[in-house]
C-alpha cells in the first residue's frame, strides 16, 4: 500500500545529500571544521572531553584566535597607557604655562636644563689608569675646559660623577678623574647636609677630608656633589664611605670612600654641558 | 504549510525521545533507535524523498550532539531513508511482521555501516560491536510496531 506520489528529484535529492554527507566527512580532515563541530558540541554538552578536542583539533585556529585576543588586551593597555600619557602631558603644559606666568610675574630668568654629550673613551693608558682618560668629542661639538664628566648605570639607572675635562681638542679631549691625586670635589654626606672635601689618590678609593670630629659618619654613608661645587650639580652621587680614620691631635676626621663609576666597565663618558645661556 | 509544521512536530518529538529521554529511560544504555524507525516508516509511507530528507536532518542533529565522524549518521540515515522509499511499492507496511523484519536489517545495515565509517576513518578507532549493539536491535525491532502504527496515523492525513 502507498500513500504517496513518487517524486520526480528524488534520485538528485538523495546524489546531492549523499555528497554534502561525504563533503562533512570529508571536513574531518579540515582543522576549521572539526573545531566548529566540537565547538558546537561542547555548547549542547559541556564537558573536559570536549573543551579537550576543541583544543587539540584548532592548531593554528586556536593560536590566531589566541593572538587575536592578546592584540586585543595590549590594545586595550596601550590605550589606557596613552590616556595617561594625555593627561600627564596635559598636566606639564598647564605647569609650564604656570610656570612661564610667574617668571614674568617675577622678571625672572628662564633656568635651561643641562645638555648630555655621549663621548666615548677612546685612549686609557694603564699607568695613568685612576687619573686622567680621553675620549672622542672635543671642541667641535661643544665641549671646553671645566665641564663635568658623568657615567651613567645601567642597572641602577642613576648618573655618577666622575671626572672634569682639563684639556680640550678639535675632536678630542682629557678627562681627569675624581680619583686624580690632583682633583679635588666639594661633596657632602648624604641626608646628613655634612659638607666635606673628596681628594683622589690614584687609586679605587678616594679620601674624604675635613669631617668635623663631632659628626656622627660610618662607613655606608654615601658621598653626593655638595652645592658647594662650581663644576657638578648638586646632589650627584660620587662614592660611600669604606672607613673612618680619627686622629686626637687633628681638628678634622678623614674617611676612605669608594667611588660608584667604574673604571673596567665604562666605555661611555656622558659630558655635561650647560646651556648657551647659562654659560 | 500543515505538511511542514508536521514534520517539524516529529522532528521535535523523536529529537526528544532519542536524545533526552534516552537519557532517563535507558536500561544498561540498551535504548531504541527511534530514529531509525521513524525514517524507515517516512520511507514506506511518504517515499525516498521526504524519507531522505528527514533522515538527513536526524543525522545531522545526532552528528551534532556526538563525537564520532561527523556526517556519518546523516549518511546512513539518507540512505536508509532512500532506500526504504524504494522498497514501499513491493511491500505490505500493515504487516507487522514484515515492519519489523525491514527495520531489523535496516539496524544491521546502520551499525555496520557506522561501525565500518569509523574503522576507516578513525586511525585508532577501536570498539568492537558488542552485546549492547545487538541489544539494541531488538529492542528496536520490538518498538517498531508502535512507532509505524503512530506515524501512519500521524502521516495519513497529509
Amino acid at each position: 500500500m502507498s500513500l504517496y506520489k513518487k517524486s520526480r528529484y528524488e534520485n538528485i535529492v538523495f546524489i546531492v545529500l549523499i555528497l554534502i554527507c561525504f563533503i562533512f566527512i570529508g571536513g574531518r580532515f579540515f582543522v576549521t571544521i572539526n573545531c566548529i563541530k566540537h565547538f558546537i558540541y561542547y555548547i549542547a554538552y559541556p564537558n573536559l572531553s570536549a573543551a579537550d578536542n576543541i583544543l587539540k583539533f584548532s592548531g593554528n585556529f586556536a593560536n590566531n584566535i589566541e593572538s587575536l585576543i592578546s592584540l586585543h588586551q595590549d590594545n586595550i593597555s596601550y590605550k589606557q597607557k596613552n590616556q595617561e600619557l594625555i593627561d600627564k602631558l596635559r598636566n606639564y603644559e598647564l605647569i609650564t604655562h604656570e610656570y612661564e606666568s610667574l617668571l614674568k610675574l617675577f622678571k625672572l630668568d628662564k633656568v635651561d636644563n643641562t645638555k648630555s654629550v655621549y663621548a666615548r673613551i677612546v685612549v686609557r693608558e694603564p699607568s695613568l689608569w685612576y687619573q686622567s682618560f680621553i675620549i672622542d668629542k672635543g671642541s667641535d661639538d661643544g665641549l671646553y675646559n671645566e665641564l663635568p664628566v658623568a657615567v651613567f648605570n645601567k642597572t641602577k639607572n642613576a648618573l655618577y660623577a666622575m671626572g672634569t675635562i682639563v684639556e680640550t681638542y678639535k675632536n678630542s679631549s682629557k678627562v681627569a678623574l675624581i680619583t686624580n691625586s690632583e682633583s679635588i670635589l666639594p661633596v657632602e654626606i648624604k641626608n646628613k647636609g655634612i659638607n666635606c672635601l673628596v681628594e683622589g689618590f690614584d687609586s679605587c678609593l678616594v679620601k674624604v677630608t675635613y669631617i668635623p670630629l663631632n659628626v656622627d659618619v660610618k662607613p655606608g654613608d654615601e658621598l653626593v656633589v655638595s652645592n658647594l661645587s662650581s663644576i657638578f650639580n648638586y646632589g650627584i652621587p660620587v662614592g660611600v664611605i669604606r672607613g673612618i680614620v680619627q686622629e686626637p691631635y687633628m681638628d678634622f676626621q678623614t674617611a676612605t670612600a669608594e667611588v660608584f663609576f667604574d673604571m673596567v666597565s665604562s666605555n661611555i663618558a656622558i659630558v655635561l654641558v650647560p646651556s648657551e645661556q647659562k654659560q | 504549510m500543515r505538511k511542514l509544521i508536521l514534520y517539524f512536530l516529529i522532528y521535535i518529538f523523536f529529537c526528544l525521545i532519542q536524545f533526552f529521554f534516552s537519557q532517563y529511560l535507558n536500561s544498561f544504555r540498551i535504548f531504541p533507535n527511534f530514529i531509525l524507525v521513524c525514517v524507515v516508516c517516512i520511507g514506506f509511507i511518504k517515499g525516498s524523498f521526504n524519507a531522505q530528507l528527514v533522515g538527513f536532518l536526524f543525522g545531522l542533529t545526532w552528528d551534532i550532539f556526538s563525537t564520532d565522524v561527523f556526517a556519518t549518521r546523516a549518511l546512513l540515515f539518507t540512505i536508509l531513508g532512500y532506500l526504504s522509499g524504494k522498497l514501499n511499492r513491493k511491500f505490505d507496511i500493515i504487516n507487522t511482521f514484515f515492519q519489523c523484519v525491514i527495520v531489523f536489517l535496516a539496524n544491521i545495515v546502520y551499525d555496520l555501516g557506522l561501525y565500518l565509517i569509523n574503522c576507516i576513518i578513525i586511525q585508532d578507532f577501536k570498539d568492537t560491536l558488542t552485546f549492547k549493539n545487538i541489544s539494541n536491535i531488538f529492542t528496536t525491532t520490538i518498538v517498531t510496531p508502535f512507532v509505524f502504527y503512530v506515524l501512519r496515523r500521524v502521516l495519513k492525513g497529509i
